[in-house]
């Protein structure tokens, strides 16, 4: 449904894309993670027709996003990172304004709908300057689902919104995403693990990995690794740890030790526990220890440079 | 054309909620309503009616008046970010562009409108008994006014969206076009200041005023001010559209 090939995208000399290739398939929740300036929003806006780019192609449900930006537009639904509504106007009205414009068929019952979906039935006739944020930003949504696009991209949806709303509307997405494509952005990566089947994480314009959460995960733990804590001892826990067969190194963590064993030895944990059972020590914990994708998201994008490369200019209305 | 009568509407129904729209009703009506009493005072019983006369004063009015109704049409949109949703819609930008004229150009009719009041006061003078030395209102040339008015106007506010739509700031959008208006207004009087003949010659065919005073308010219809005025619409649409869609490419 998206299909994105060497897509570069220059402000001047700036190098905001620098060639990215990516594919998202229907039925597919994409996650786009990213530091700021790294390429997001400008992807974003290239793959809505709001920016053409300047190298490469990009294809939604086959159309050029330049040679049939028409078509494009009509397939997409957007929400732009910042919501801008037209404040003067009502809920009900701002929608009605945005189907015609799409040319929505059954309007009135579709609005009701869609309102319904983001909980804004009751305030349907207020004015949209009398909207908190978070309702602002739902009704972005809302004008980006009216017209039951094949396509959602969302850039950054749930920012602003509170933690019950957030959860609501990861639900939604979730469930908008079993017969859509979402490319949605996001820096929250709690986030992306939980409703994002695939995760691209993009840095300085390029992509720099990309893959299931589980995988990413997977793939850059080099080693597995376990976590241990022992009660009270007099005994040298560290030297006892390092000798048990399959443990390639130990080190201190809070309250604790961090046991690393080769990437295809058997799992150490029985061997772990009875050396420190066989000791008569008490054992109190014993677990995986799970890298984050917040780990693998600091590893990839660890700048190099000093931190003013981040020149931003995704920002270029 | 389903977009561009949606955001027509829209543009149009924004006049209504905003109080600048009303002040400008509000200002035209009694700047016209003065001019058409000190006009009627003259001529009563004196000299015959002439219902194009107030129109020469909303010609002038337009100058000031105009602006204020273009230059947030597209200005507020680039500045509020709202612009942002209507050009990933799939409306073209020549619609966006032409819609927000049609909304402008309609709200502008609406107060055009307004003074057919005084027409209305002037057939009812000079169809009372009182004054039946007054002559009937000659009707003919009141339509080619209006009809001139109505052009004219569209032309101010077609080149202030252009103005609009090149700037972010609305205030910088509307002094612009007043003044470029008014330097058009005034391109009748290029004669007194140029030497040159020819380059004065080429002025005073840009001058909004030689166009309208001296064709259509005074009955006639020519059809070089005609195209004059349509001409400088297209001109003005079509210029703001390649504005808008070089924003495209920043």
């Amino acid at each position: 449904m998206i299909d994105v090939d060497r897509l570069t995208k220059r402000y001047g000399r700036f190098v905001a894309l620098d060639g990215i290739s990516f594919h998202a398939g229907s039925g597919e929740i994409v996650g786009f993670l990213g530091p700021n300036g790294a390429g997001k929003t400008t992807t974003m806006r290239v793959l809505t027709g709001y920016m053409p780019p300047t190298e490469g192609t990009a294809r939604i449900t086959g159309f050029d996003v330049f040679a049939d930006s028409l078509a494009v537009r009509e397939r997409v639904g957007y929400l732009p990172e910042t919501v801008r509504l037209y404040r003067e106007m009502t809920v009900r009205g701002y929608l009605k304004f945005m189907g015609q414009l799409r040319g929505v068929d059954r309007l009135g019952a579709r609005i009701d709908e869609v309102l319904d979906l983001v909980g804004l039935r009751e305030r349907a006739r207020r004015l949209i300057s009398s909207l908190s944020k978070g309702m602002q930003q739902r009704l972005g949504l809302a004008q980006a689902i009216l017209h039951d696009p094949p396509v959602l991209i969302l850039d950054e949806p749930t920012i602003g919104l509170d933690p019950h709303q957030v959860q609501d509307l990861r639900a939604l997405i979730r469930e908008l995403g079993r017969t859509r494509t979402v490319l949605l952005s996001t820096h929250i990566l709690s986030e992306a693990e939980q409703i994002c089947d695939r995760v691209i994480i993009i840095d300085r314009g390029r992509i720099v990995a990309e893959d299931t959460p589980a995988n990413l995960r997977e793939g850059l733990t080099r080693s597995s690794r376990l976590f241990v804590r022992v009660g009270a001892t007099r005994g040298d826990t560290a030297g006892l740890l390092a000798n048990v067969p399959g443990v390639t190194g130990v080190s201190p963590a809070a309250d604790g030790f961090l046991l690393t064993s080769a990437p295809q030895a058997n799992d150490v944990r029985p061997a772990v526990a009875s050396a420190i059972v066989g000791q008569g020590w008490p054992l109190l914990e014993l677990r995986p220890w799970a890298t984050t994708l917040e780990e693998i998201f600091l590893e990839l994008t660890a700048r190099l440079d000093a931190p003013t490369s981040d020149g931003g200019g995704t920002r270029h209305a | 054309m389903r977009s561009v009568r949606t955001i027509a509407r829209r543009e149009l129904a924004q006049y209504f909620t905003s109080p600048i729209a009303y002040l400008v009703a509000f200002a035209v009506l009694v700047l016209t309503g003065w001019q058409f009493n000190v006009d009627l005072a003259q001529r009563v019983g004196r000299q015959p009616p002439d219902g194009a006369a107030v129109l020469g004063a909303f010609a002038f009015f337009t100058l000031f008046f105009a602006p204020l109704l273009t230059m947030r049409l597209l200005a507020e949109e680039a500045r509020e970010g709202t612009l942002e949703l209507l050009l990933t819609a799939p409306v073209r930008d020549g619609d966006i562009v032409l819609g927000k004229f049609l909304g402008a150009w309609l709200y502008y009719t609406l107060i055009l409108g307004l003074t057919l009041v005084y027409q209305a006061i002037w057939l009812a003078i000079t169809t009372a008994r009182a004054y039946t030395l007054t002559p009937e209102l000659d009707i003919g040339p009141v339509i080619t006014a209006y009809l001139g008015i109505w052009l004219f106007g569209g032309a101010a506010l077609a080149l202030g969206l252009l103005f609009s739509a090149l700037t972010e700031n609305q205030v910088i959008a509307g002094f612009l076009s007043m003044s470029v208006l008014f330097i058009l207004w005034l391109g009748d009087y290029a004669g007194h200041v140029i030497q040159s003949r020819a380059l004065a010659q080429v002025i005073r065919e840009l001058s909004l005023q030689a166009h309208y005073a001296t064709s259509f308010l005074v009955g006639v219809i020519r059809f070089e001010d005609a195209v004059f005025f349509i001409g400088v619409i297209i001109a003005a649409l079509f210029i703001a559209t390649r504005v808008l869609e070089s924003r495209r490419w920043r």
